[in-house]
């Protein structure tokens, strides 16, 4: 009845590593936001799961924060995604490069 | 000893004063939203970051963190044992004071004519708040919600000229990366948490001791990589250095400074205090997670600096070759991580957080510097502050202090902690022969660094200016704060003594 916990590292990791791909092929800022989402979402998965492991609540708790935190950060990143289009009439993360080494 | 009297929670109080100072700030906003009061705002900003600053201070001279053996108070925790309030955090919540007053001072010039001046300040002073409680943060709860309560203003504040376009992508760039490191850290702190089942910083140090985590350490090892990758964000540090160079260009100067001065010290806090407490070295750690976590450092220590300085090298714009001559010096404070050793490293680790003082005076204030020029419209490259001293003396002589110090000369505070730097990575050679490798990177990044911070002062005192300029203003708050940062990298000299006792003994308290 109960699932290993390697199941859920495994499903955590897979979670992880789609939210890293999307962040280092995707161009538009919003999926950009999304795929790191996913990635915030795999280590509270890991988070819950370990919790249940070893028997304390301390990973639970913690992954309620860390779901307030990502709401915050969501709330900032789309207000810079919002003057970004404004200053530069798309959301393509390519098209701002006024500042290159 | 007043301080016993206090309750145990009144130890953060130099957190929780800039909190209220930034909800009083919010306040005020909220009430005139349109007030473009530029003396109250900058004032209380200003009086909260000094108030804070005199309380860090008062603190670790009545002996808070101090071993009660020495006659001192102890440390004290808050909140079960979630915040440590001990000398390396006092230390640090100094750092961070004295910056965001230099800053905030500074803004009251740089923000004339800003739109958002009541903003500005409560994200600054929020900011501060943040650094402030990682400096305390003593579990890994704590360090991410303080490190994301610095991270969010500070996207925010380097995108804040909404209309310029350099700051827009500045904070776009700072912001992606910010994102994406920041979950990384929260995985790797969710490996670290399934391998020990704690996220408190001495019970993961105690799992590991007791061999409770031997299962898991590849669990632990993916962890500990992850949260360096972490650290290396917070901290400008290679592999995640890369943001730093724009943000920095693109930002508001002295935001550029708050970022690279106040940002940096507290990003070094929590990798010295997690992996002093959590993670101790020796032979059973290597075993279980496969590798020697120093030796990471050691070459991301090298790789930084050497990075960092060649690229500032080649650079002709001044902020971004201050923003990479940042990068190298994190790749300096770094030492004071990878010359820890299973028992050592107090004098390495001092030295490091003496750099961090020390560059927390000459850096801002070189960027202040950077901010005083594009208040006056002068340009952003080299050739554009040729013979500003011809006008701005006072501000120039200023500048050349902290191009020196940041480099490492002799009269000046930068030459003393890059010393003890070095003195510290020849004694840490005695446990590991890398760090002779580090100590000779040291040597030769700081010559080569001298051929771009000369290189701004030729052009401010030796060269003819390229058009004529008609006379510069002198912004009161701009030239106090330049002034103040001057005359401190200066002055740390006579006053060396204590800050080497406080960082030595908060580094044998961290490492004890």
């Amino acid at each position: 009845m109960t699932v290993g916990v390697e199941y859920y590292v495994l499903l955590s990791m897979a979670l992880f590593s789609i939210g890293l791909f999307g962040v280092l092929t995707r161009r538009n800022a919003l999926m950009f936001l999304m795929s790191v989402e996913l990635m915030l979402n795999a280590a509270n998965i890991n988070l819950i799961a370990f919790a249940f492991y070893h028997g304390n609540l301390t990973g639970q708790v913690f992954a309620l924060f860390a779901m307030a935190l990502a709401a915050a950060e969501v709330a900032v990143g789309l207000g810079i995604i919002l003057v970004l289009y404004r200053n530069f009439r798309d959301v393509d993360v390519t098209v701002p490069t006024t500042m290159r080494w | 000893m007043a301080v016993f009297q206090l309750a145990e929670w009144t130890a953060m109080a130099p957190a929780l004063i800039l909190a209220g100072t930034a909800l009083a700030l919010f306040v005020f906003d909220s009430i005139s939203p349109h007030s473009t009061n530029r003396s109250l705002l900058a004032g209380t900003a200003a009086g909260g970051a000094l108030a804070s600053l005199a309380v860090a201070v008062w603190f670790i001279v009545a002996g808070v963190g101090t071993p009660t053996v020495d006659g001192g108070l102890g440390e004290i925790t808050v909140l079960s044992d979630q915040f440590v309030v001990d000398q390396m955090a006092l230390y640090f919540m100094i750092i961070v004071a004295i910056v965001t007053a230099l800053i905030v001072v500074a803004s009251y010039d740089y923000l004339v004519g800003h739109a958002y001046q009541a903003e500005y300040y409560s994200l600054v002073v929020l900011a501060a708040t943040g650094m402030s409680m990682m400096a305390a943060a003593n579990s890994l709860v704590t360090i991410f919600i303080a490190l994301e309560l610095a991270s969010l203003p500070s996207y925010a504040l380097v995108a804040i000229l909404k209309d310029n376009r350099g700051s827009v992508e500045a904070g776009l760039k700072y912001f992606l990366i910010g994102a994406l490191s920041s979950a990384i850290f929260l995985y790797g702190i969710s490996l670290v948490y399934g391998a020990t089942g704690h996220l408190q910083l001495d019970n993961i140090a105690e799992v590991i001791a007791a061999g409770d985590a031997d299962p898991y350490g590849g669990l632990l090892g993916l962890g500990i990589l992850m949260l360096i990758g972490g650290f290396a964000f917070k901290t400008a540090s290679v592999p995640f250095h890369f943001w730093a160079p724009d943000a920095y260009e693109g930002a508001p100067a002295p935001i550029s400074g708050f970022l690279s001065s106040a940002s940096k010290a507290a990003g070094f806090v929590i990798l010295f205090r997690v992996f002093t407490e959590a993670f101790p070295l020796g032979d059973q750690m290597n075993a279980l997670i496969g590798f020697d976590w120093t030796v990471a450092f050691i070459i991301l220590a090298i790789v930084t600096m050497t990075v960092g300085n060649f690229a500032a090298a080649t650079q002709n714009n001044v902020k971004r070759m201050l923003a990479y001559s940042s990068i190298g010096h994190a790749g300096y404070a770094l030492i004071g991580v990878a010359g820890l050793s299973a028992d050592g490293g107090e004098l390495v680790m001092g030295a490091a957080m003496m750099h961090l003082l020390v560059y927390g005076f000459m850096n801002t204030g070189a960027f202040l510097f950077v901010a005083l020029a594009e208040h006056w419209g002068v340009g952003r490259t080299f050739e554009d502050y040729n013979g500003l001293s011809r006008q701005a003396p006072i501000a120039c002589a200023a500048m050349a202090v902290f191009m020196f110090s940041l480099a490492g000369i002799p009269p000046f505070g930068g030459f003393f902690s890059k010393f003890f730097l070095f003195m510290g990575a020849l004694e840490a050679s005695a446990a590991n022969t890398a760090m002779l490798a580090v100590a000779a990177a040291l040597v030769v990044n700081s010559a080569l660094s001298l051929y771009y911070y000369s290189r701004l002062v030729k052009a401010l005192w030796i060269e003819e200016p390229a058009t004529t300029r008609d006379r510069l203003a002198r912004p009161t708050g701009l030239y106090a704060a330049i002034v103040v940062a001057a005359v401190m990298t200066v002055l740390i000299l006579p006053g060396f003594g204590p800050v080497v006792d406080a960082a030595l003994d908060a580094a044998v308290a961290a490492l004890g």
